[in-house]
């Protein structure tokens, strides 16, 4: 660990790490209490086009797991910051679960596309019209580019296919938001004013939680968990700082090896 | 030697293939119009000892039904001399066993009576215009991702076209997001397929240096036509931009306001 500074905080993935779907991985509640008795920042990450923060706070409530509002940094939140700082006035193509997170944002006259994953907006003329936006140069922001992902009636198309074919019709470059770019981990880790060599990720993604998180400088912790499947770990370079069993073996390691 | 560049070329050739939308007609509702001079332009050319096609990517409607609409434009053409990318894709699905699922729009449904549609080993998408729907393209995609090879063709692979008074998506841009979901690379049939671009001269029994294409779309019609050795002369109508004549990639052997200036300019080389 030679060059690393103390550990200020965790990044914690949600889904797959925490718990799947409406069940608490095991022992989870118990670790993240521990973990918050010690002297670090802890925050929730996750990539979703869907859900606002509230619906999430309320989920993890539900498994019993303390966790508030503040303390939670979505790939939505990440759009809105982007389309803040950029004083942008989006086209929402976002589901209307999430658009509470959006509530304030100026959406008339739209100059902006933010897409995420909405199958009731993924039609012709909606794609028409952001594809007409993008052509004139409005700048395109991707919640994530998701290829596919698991439904309960199979697997089905994520916002990934969507983005490229308006990059493609358009001749452009999505601004992607959320995991694995850098960008959101350190826009996640800002305003606990702590450097990514201070802080460490734990997630079932190997790609999208460690990889990302390393990549930006940060440790990452990949748990067997979720969508892990066996060998993940080998498809990162470098590989992650750890892999282990579940979420209380990850808090585990921190506590012992990383204060 | 003779003079290769555009004009002065037109005096050696022997062959013209148009592209039809966007050159001859803009699309819209009731079947679109023509764009001024393009009807008289055609006659020119078949009254001139120049060989004429038409090829097009329009994958809406079968030939037939589209060799119709043109005729009601005011269009003097047959079915004969147009080459679409659905003939040539039954060609290919006869000659390679492959029994497609389609995502097509309805009218261009009967140009694949005669393939056998059970069981699909392969998607075949056009340009389905209010048929791409989330869940038509998430069939396709389950079809796609079912397969222990993937193969996806598309007829066509445009980024766009004019649609009435704005640009909509053309198959290409639901090409490269099916090619993104299953992560494979869709075999194009159409412009700007060198095969299909062959298919035409030989047609017409010319070399490439022999013929000329032209068209409203810098990057399909032109060019796919220069990558087959043909010269591409651009059109300042249809899905034409502006920004089409500082492209980082392909500059036209020519360009010009519309069909009519270019006939015209091809035909008083030749006197």
């Amino acid at each position: 660990m030679a060059g690393r500074r103390a550990l200020k905080a965790v990044l914690i993935d949600l889904s797959g790490t925490l718990h799947i779907e409406d069940t608490a991985v095991p022992g989870a509640q118990d670790a993240l209490n521990r973990l918050r008795q010690a002297s670090v920042d802890v925050k929730f990450v996750t990539n979703t086009t869907k859900e606002s923060k509230r619906s999430l706070v309320e989920r993890l409530q539900r498994l019993d797991f303390h966790v508030q509002e503040k303390e939670i940094f979505t790939s939505l939140s990440a759009a809105r910051s982007l389309v803040e700082r950029n004083q942008l006035r989006p086209l929402l193509l976002v589901e209307d679960s999430a658009l509470e997170d959006f509530t304030g944002i100026d959406t008339s006259e739209p100059n902006a596309v933010v897409i995420g994953l909405s199958p009731d907006h993924f039609n012709y003329q909606t794609l028409n019209q952001a594809f007409r936006m993008v052509l004139e140069g409005a700048p395109l922001i991707a919640i994530h580019k998701a290829r596919y992902y698991k439904r309960a009636d199979g697997l089905a198309l994520g916002p990934g296919p969507f983005v490229a074919g308006l990059e493609f019709a358009a001749d452009c470059r999505a601004t992607v938001v959320g995991k694995p770019e850098k960008c959101f981990f350190t826009q996640a880790l800002s305003d606990l004013g702590c450097s990514p060599t201070e802080a460490v990720m734990i997630g079932d993604d190997a790609r999208d939680d460690v990889g990302g998180a390393q990549n930006t400088g940060m440790l990452g912790i990949l748990v067997r968990t979720g969508k892990y499947r066996e060998g993940d770990e080998d498809n990162i370079n470098p590989p992650p700082h750890l892999t282990c069993d579940s979420f209380p073996e990850a808090v585990a390691h921190i506590l012992k090896n990383l204060l | 030697m003779a003079n290769t560049d555009w004009p002065g070329c037109g005096k050696s050739l022997k062959g013209v293939i148009l592209d039809m939308c966007g050159v001859l007609y803009d699309s819209g509702e009731g079947g679109g119009v023509a764009i001024t001079g393009s009807i008289e332009a055609v006659k020119k050319l078949k009254a001139s000892d120049l060989q004429l096609r038409f090829c097009t990517n329009e994958t809406q409607l079968n030939r037939e039904a589209f060799v119709d609409k043109l005729k009601r434009l005011g269009f003097d053409i047959s079915v004969s001399e147009v080459f679409s990318p659905a003939p040539a894709a039954v060609a290919v699905l006869k000659e390679r066993g492959f029994r497609p699922h389609l995502l097509v729009y309805d009218g261009l449904l009967p140009e694949f009576d005669s393939v056998d549609k059970t069981n699909p080993n392969c998607v075949v998408i056009g340009d389905a215009a209010e048929k791409f729907t989330y869940q038509n393209l998430n069939e396709a995609f389950r079809v796609l991702i079912g397969l222990e090879k993937p193969v996806l063709f598309s007829l066509g692979g445009g980024r766009y076209y004019k649609e009435g008074d704005g640009l909509a998506l053309d198959v290409g841009a639901y090409m490269k997001a099916l090619e993104y979901a299953c992560d494979l690379k869709a075999e194009v049939v159409g412009k700007p397929s060198p095969t299909f671009f062959q298919s035409v001269l030989n047609d017409m029994g010319l070399q490439p240096h022999e013929a000329l294409m032209i068209g409203d779309d810098l990057v399909n019609d032109v060019g796919g036509a220069q990558n087959c050795g043909m010269k591409g002369l651009q059109v300042r109508t249809g899905k034409y931009r502006p920004s089409d004549e500082r492209h980082s990639t392909v500059t036209a052997d020519g360009t010009v306001d519309d069909l009519a200036q270019a006939v015209d300019m091809i035909l008083k080389q030749r006197h």
